[in-house]
């Protein structure tokens, strides 16, 4: 069981929420799992806790399509906090759209956070999507 | 000379009133008459002088001929004639035995008479006449004469030829008439030579006749009357082959209807015009075009014709096609009429020379090509809104796929975590979430096919809505979402102001544009709403500007009527709500546009066609 403290979960599905939460149970050992509907909601509530010295999550799962503000944008604000500490975030979609793909690899290279991309429907969380396995070790 | 010995009276023979010679044997000029040697220019000399001494120098006599003549025993006659400075002098020269008493030749009596008058007239007569002939003969000029007296017909050798009998046919009136073809011709000949012979006159008339060899040809016959004493005697005519002018004549005729009827019935307007543009030849098609007959056309220029700008080009164009004398061929050119209809032609302009080598005017052709280019135009059209649709259709079935894929997903996940639940509660909670995610399904096929119909619906039934009622509809249906949120409306559209729209779709652009502007609001800031109304043009103008937080358009500005974000449970987020209204606006021939600042706010015209379908 992984132990962590912060966990985000950005969606404006209520049904993704319900089954991340869900699945997150079995493998994560975690008090803190917040919840938002859009990106800019997450940002706002990221960027308060940064300026309140608050550590941020160490995973985020993020939605692609969201009303307000899309995946693509948090990431780019997310980008522009310039946090020390690196995030794994889960880009989870249901688009099969292959510039989707292309675009969250440009953030991939781009980013100095870990990014997965996982295709809808997820069965189950792995501990990859978790915690950045040391390969070196 | 001794007058005894010649038995000649010398004084007598001097004052003969002819030139007259007495010649002996021996061809000496014995004596001769005053006469003869002034006539000879040769002055008298006492000693003996021989003959041929009078003639030298005479054409047509040499010595031979003449000792000939002088040592014949019968009368014989030479002409000779002697150059002078400026002419030839003829001469008749008659010569005769001289006999004696016992009729024993002493020798020749010689008489000469100047002949030169006659013999020129002599000459200009056979010219004359032969001149008659020559022309007769290339002119094919006959002549006929009929005697009312001893009632005969005489043709000349040329009429003869031109009925092809021979030289010593003698035809008769009956005769002559039946040469005619049968029918008009002869009908009318006849006619002509019994009016002639009864009340005088002339006529000249082309008709046919068969010749002896059964040849149809035209001949032109004359006749004239010729009257002794008040009474007709005599018929005078004259009889001409004109067939080869009437066969070239009628030739000529005939390719110049063939011309015509080809150039007036060109489904193409063709004119001609002279170096100062003025039309000189129009066909049908050009009348037609310009609704005007031939006769009104004739010396008209494009100047009296069409449009100031238009005629100036057309006639630049006739300028420089005479110029250079290159013709212009196939090109495209728009007429404007006087009365401001255009037409599209496709027209050439050939420069017309003239025998130099200049060109004196140009032959022009248009075809009218208006409902190519029309079709042209529409097939264009037809494009741009097949391509529109064709977009339309990418984007939708994009959103269709990812849409329906994301409830499918759902489900995957849900049944997933059903067939593995052991917990009661925990499986019901599921069943709820399936529940709710199969109606989130329906209300994603609900609007997809209102999306459908928006867009399939070809027959709207568009009437006349007060705007204004619309708006005051919808803020009554919204009133407590308003009150929730603490928005405010500042409606200052006319009381009376309307749109031509279909119902249903005026209530949906209104209330969503209404929800849109409360839901985007700024934080800490309660939503203001202006709503006015102007017209535009053909547009009646609908606008919607609220303080909210506004879209960056440089990034999203192609994406804020696509259909942007999914038909998820909540049917109001953004993306939907204008993609629908966007392609109600659009079924409608109207259009929405947004202006937007980031933080400030934004403001949607939705235009309202003013023309019903």
């Amino acid at each position: 069981m992984t132990k962590l403290n912060s966990i985000y979960i950005i969606d404006d599905d209520p049904i993704t929420i319900f089954g991340i939460q869900k699945m997150l149970k079995g493998v994560v050992e975690c008090d803190e799992i917040k919840t938002f509907e859009n990106g800019k909601v997450a940002l706002d509530h990221l960027t308060e806790e940064t300026k309140k010295n608050i550590e941020p999550p160490e995973v985020i799962f993020l939605d692609i399509n969201m009303p307000i503000m899309d995946g693509w944008e948090f990431l780019e604000g997310l980008m522009q906090l310039n946090l020390k500490e690196k995030i794994i975030i889960n880009v989870v979609t249901s688009s099969i759209d292959p510039s989707d793909y292309e675009k969250w690899n440009t953030f991939r290279i781009n980013c100095l956070h870990y990014l997965n991309f996982k295709n809808k429907p997820i069965f189950r969380i792995d501990a990859a999507d978790l915690k950045r396995i040391n390969l070196a070790s | 000379m001794n007058s005894t010995k010649t038995g000649l009276d010398s004084r007598i023979i001097q004052q003969l009133p002819l030139a007259t010679a007495f010649v002996d044997s021996n061809f000496i000029l014995v004596d001769a008459s005053e006469t003869w040697y002034s006539l000879y220019d040769i002055p008298s000399e006492k000693a003996e002088v021989g003959i041929f001494s009078f003639f030298e120098g005479h054409e047509k006599c040499s010595s031979e001929l003449l000792k000939e003549y002088l040592i014949g025993n019968d009368i014989r006659t030479i002409h000779h004639g002697k150059k002078s400075r400026e002419n030839v002098i003829w001469f008749e020269s008659t010569f005769a035995p001289w006999l004696d008493q016992n009729q024993n030749i002493k020798g020749t009596i010689v008489q000469t008479i100047d002949i030169t008058t006659n013999l020129t007239r002599d000459y200009e007569l056979e010219r004359v006449q032969d001149l008659l002939n020559a022309t007769a003969e290339v002119a094919k000029i006959g002549s006929w004469e009929y005697d009312l007296i001893t009632e005969k017909l005489s043709w000349c050798a040329t009429t003869k030829k031109i009925h092809q009998v021979p030289v010593n046919y003698e035809p008769s009136v009956s005769e002559a008439i039946e040469f005619y073809k049968q029918g008009y011709s002869r009908n009318k000949i006849s006619m002509l030579f019994h009016n002639l012979m009864n009340e005088g006159g002339s006529f000249n008339e082309r008709l046919q006749i068969i010749t002896k060899n059964g040849e149809e040809r035209w001949v032109a016959a004359g006749g004239k009357a010729i009257t002794k004493a008040g009474k007709i005697i005599k018929i005078f005519g004259t009889f001409q082959d004109v067939n080869e002018q009437m066969l070239a004549e009628k030739r000529t005729k005939e390719s110049e209807r063939l011309l015509t009827t080809l150039i007036d019935n060109l489904p193409i307007n063709v004119f001609i015009k002279d170096k100062d543009s003025r039309k000189i030849l129009v066909n049908k098609a050009e009348c037609e075009y310009l609704g005007k007959d031939a006769s009104e056309l004739i010396g008209k220029t494009d100047f009296d014709l069409y449009d100031q700008k238009v005629a100036q080009l057309s006639r630049d164009e006739d300028l420089e096609v005479m110029k250079t004398m290159n013709p212009m061929l196939g090109q495209e050119t728009l007429n404007v009429r006087k009365d401001g209809s255009i037409t599209h032609f496709l027209t050439s302009k050939i420069p017309l020379l003239d025998l130099d080598g200049r060109a004196y005017g140009l032959i022009g052709m248009s075809m009218d090509i208006s409902a190519l280019k029309q079709k042209e135009e529409q097939l264009r059209n037809l494009i741009n809104v097949t391509a529109i649709q064709n977009k339309k259709l990418i984007n939708f079935a994009h959103i269709v796929s990812h849409n329906l894929r994301s409830h499918s997903a759902n489900f995957s996940m849900l049944l997933d975590f059903l067939s593995k639940e052991n917990d009661e509660l925990e499986k019901t909670r599921i069943m709820k979430m399936l529940s709710s995610a199969s109606n989130n399904l329906m209300d994603t096929l609900e609007n997809l096919n209102e999306v459908v119909e928006i867009n399939t619906n070809v027959n709207l039934d568009k009437r006349k809505m007060n705007l204004n009622e619309g708006i005051e509809r919808v803020q009554q249906n919204l009133s407590a979402f308003l009150q929730k949120n603490r928005a405010e409306i500042i409606n200052t559209t006319p009381k009376a102001f309307t749109v031509l729209s279909v119902p249903a779709y005026l209530e949906s652009i209104i209330l969503n544009l209404i929800t849109n502007a409360v839901k985007y609001h700024r934080p800490g800031e309660s939503p203001k709403i202006v709503i006015s109304a102007q017209k535009e043009n053909d547009y009646n103008v609908l606008s919607v500007s609220d303080n909210g937080l506004g879209i960056d358009l440089s990034r999203y500005g192609d994406k804020i009527f696509g259909m942007y974000k999914t038909f998820h449970k909540n049917k109001d987020a953004r993306g939907l709500g204008l993609y629908i209204i966007k392609n109600q606006i659009e079924a409608m021939d109207g259009r929405i546009t947004v202006e937007s600042e980031v933080q400030k706010g934004s403001t949607f015209k939705v235009y309202f066609s003013d023309k019903a379908q």
